[in-house]
């Protein structure tokens, strides 16, 4: 009864409910459509910091992520390889071994980071082979070929084909050096990786490097980057005592505040935006409430409890809430699909933004997630509720008989 | 004190600090470079270096002319036979048999190791300029030794703070040189000794280099034979002969 009582008492003033109506659908709409792109923007960065170089999660001896020091390998016959990758999480997973010396051709030569892979695998973890601007991606049966940064391949002065020497200290102390074919470059926008890594074969460099049948780390990537934490805690049982498995919140700390810092622009951006939208409710709700004042002293007056004025006008809020939302979120997820198909390209106006170790391409992108509409949604609710209390409460505290003589 | 490769760098300068506590230290030391100038060796030596990881022993020949050029190839073991560097002038390039191949060091790898020792390539480049780019004082005069603090002039590009040389007295032979970083705390020690004469000159056969961070790692250089004066002239330490 008091259900279609509030629903009725909405539609008195239909104009007055439909406007308030319309700034919470087209509130809540753009604000669905704004985290979106908050989401979008995330992804994107996160993607190119994990997947460019370190993987999602990543799996090395001791303290080999602080120092990169030559000597802290695992023996890849004895890591549970095949379990990992069984595992629920995990997408794809690649053995590497890291090597820094000096990489050279014809007069010049440059220090270099090198990275030993087996091309298919890293290829399942990072783009990097996906990024190239020249060339191919190293074959899976490449034993001597290389892949490197666009930057450093400018500099050292060498295209498909030629020829680079690589020299270094072996583990064993001995001079290590081999030659290598370029046979792409790429380009990650990313100046650290541009300007100095190379892709070799991981038996290239175990050979080079004296270091046979070892590895540096295993880097994994997962279904959903952002629930990197817990799959790593998943995965730390199956692993050898000493054996560690961090995630890119450990390896890109800055990154990690940076996603945090996303996070609160949201809250500060939502609460902005729905302090407008409550004053507007609440509005609304007063106004009508002051409208009835003579209707509620009359309920009053023929038995209808404080109690029950309150819950009336609490439900005309809530319904109100309800239908705002409804129609909102569905406007929100209009405006995110427009938006992810398409999304707008920026690149003719602005370059790639490195920031936080991550690479922002220059594309504003909605990407969908269940918090981006679960969220505003719940605090629109919320607000339209909160606005509705005061209202309900001073219908609720009306004297019947004092009411009544209002006009 | 004239003799070869590596320690014609060091030990040259390691003796001009004591000429430089004269009271015309500048003019003192141009003579002694030129001196020194024109004149050659060539020796047979062994380095042995112990790392924290591995240990290992390399016989190497070495040809010098001046304080400006040097080269050196390794003999054994068979796996690096051939590989071998050459100084000319400021500049350090390698030669790696293996993949036939002559490497130009930049300047940016300056301070790395030289074949896996506890030297690095700015030593043998820079080593040997040490009267342009440090100015002299004497901090201690004992009957068997002097004590000489090198400091850099503040133009000079040079990756030590303060070098501190003992000379022993009276051959007028290093002792012990002690390597500061810009904090002026030691970071390296090298001593010389099996002080001995050879071709009318008194020496040091064995070099023992410490960094001090590292108190389990050195690279122990011993001369096993050398020759001065020999018949070389400039042409002699060319790119064409670092590869043959």
């Amino acid at each position: 009864m008091l259900l279609s009582l509030a629903f009725r008492n909405l539609w008195r003033n239909g104009r007055r409910t439909l406007l308030t109506l319309s700034a919470m659908v087209v509130s809540l709409a753009l604000l669905i459509l704004a985290l979106s792109i908050f989401s979008g923007m995330l992804r994107d960065i996160l993607a190119s910091a994990t997947e460019q170089y370190h993987g999602h999660l990543v799996i090395s001896r001791d303290d080999y992520q602080e120092t990169h020091d030559l000597y802290t390998t695992m023996t890849e016959a004895h890591l549970p390889l095949a379990k990992i990758a069984a595992s629920n999480p995990v997408q794809g997973l690649s053995p590497r071994l890291r090597g820094y010396g000096l990489v050279s051709h014809a007069d010049s030569s440059y220090p270099a980071e090198l990275l030993g892979i087996r091309p298919d695998a890293e290829s399942g973890v990072t783009s990097l082979q996906r990024q190239l601007i020249a060339g191919t991606a190293l074959a899976a049966d490449d034993d001597h070929g290389a892949v490197l940064g666009a930057s450093l391949a400018r500099r050292l002065g060498v295209k498909p084909g030629d020829e680079l020497v690589f020299v270094t200290q072996a583990a064993d102390g001995s001079i290590g050096n081999d030659l290598l074919t370029v046979r792409g470059i790429f380009k990650t926008g990313d100046s650290g990786h541009d300007n100095g890594l190379l892709l070799v074969p991981l038996g290239w460099l175990q050979q080079t490097l004296a270091l046979p049948g070892q590895v540096h780390e295993v880097a994994l990537a997962i279904t959903d980057p952002m629930t990197a934490s817990a799959s790593a805690n998943q995965l730390r049982p199956l692993l050898p005592d000493g054996i560690h498995i961090v995630d890119w919140g450990t390896l890109l700390p800055e990154m990690r505040e940076a996603i945090a810092s996303f996070d609160v622009s949201r809250l500060i951006f939502s609460v902005i935006l729905y302090f407008a939208t409550g004053l507007g409710v609440l509005n609304t709700l007063f106004m009508s409430v002051m409208e009835r004042t003579r209707e509620f002293g009359i309920l009053m007056a023929i038995g209808m409890r404080p109690r029950s004025i309150r819950l009336l006008v609490l439900l005309e809020s809530a319904l109100l809430g309800l239908l705002g939302a409804s129609l909102g979120v569905m406007g929100g997820i209009a405006l995110c699909a427009v938006m992810s198909d398409t999304g707008i390209d920026l690149s003719a106006w602005i370059t790639p933004i490195s920031y936080a170790g991550g690479t922002l391409p220059p594309r504003l992108r909605a990407v969908l997630e269940l918090r981006n509409l679960l969220d505003p949604t719940l605090m629109l609710l919320f607000t339209t509720l909160l606005a509705g209390f005061f209202p309900a409460r001073r219908a609720a505290r009306l004297q019947p008989v004092a009411a009544i003589r209002m006009d | 004190m004239r003799h070869s490769a590596i320690f014609s760098f060091l030990l040259v300068l390691l003796l001009l600090p004591t000429w430089a506590t004269a009271a015309d230290l500048r003019g003192l030391i141009r003579k002694v470079e030129q001196q020194y100038m024109g004149l050659s060796s060539k020796a047979v030596m062994t380095m042995s270096v112990r790392a924290e990881h591995w240990e290992r022993s390399l016989t190497m020949e070495s040809w010098s002319l001046g304080r400006d050029h040097f080269l050196v190839r390794i003999l054994a073991p068979a796996k690096e036979a051939g590989v071998a560097t050459l100084k000319a002038e400021r500049n350090v390039w390698n030669y790696l048999p293996k993949v036939d191949r002559v490497i130009k060091v930049p300047p940016s790898m300056m301070g790395g190791a030289w074949m896996g020792s506890h030297i690095t390539n700015d030593d043998l480049v820079k080593a040997n300029h040490i009267d342009e780019d440090y100015t002299f004082e004497l901090i201690e005069e004992a009957p068997d030794l002097y004590r000489i603090a090198c400091l850099p002039k503040p133009e000079a590009a040079v990756v030590w703070g303060k070098v501190v040389y003992e000379i022993v007295r009276p051959q007028e032979v290093p002792g012990r040189v002690t390597y500061f970083d810009e904090k002026m705390a030691p970071v390296r020690e090298i001593v010389f000794d099996e002080v001995t004469r050879i071709d009318g000159r008194t020496l040091p056969l064995r070099m023992t280099v410490q960094p001090l961070d590292k108190p389990g790692e050195k690279t122990i250089i011993h001369y096993d034979s050398i020759d001065f004066d020999i018949n070389i002239n400039t042409a002699f330490f060319s790119l064409r002969n670092l590869k043959s």
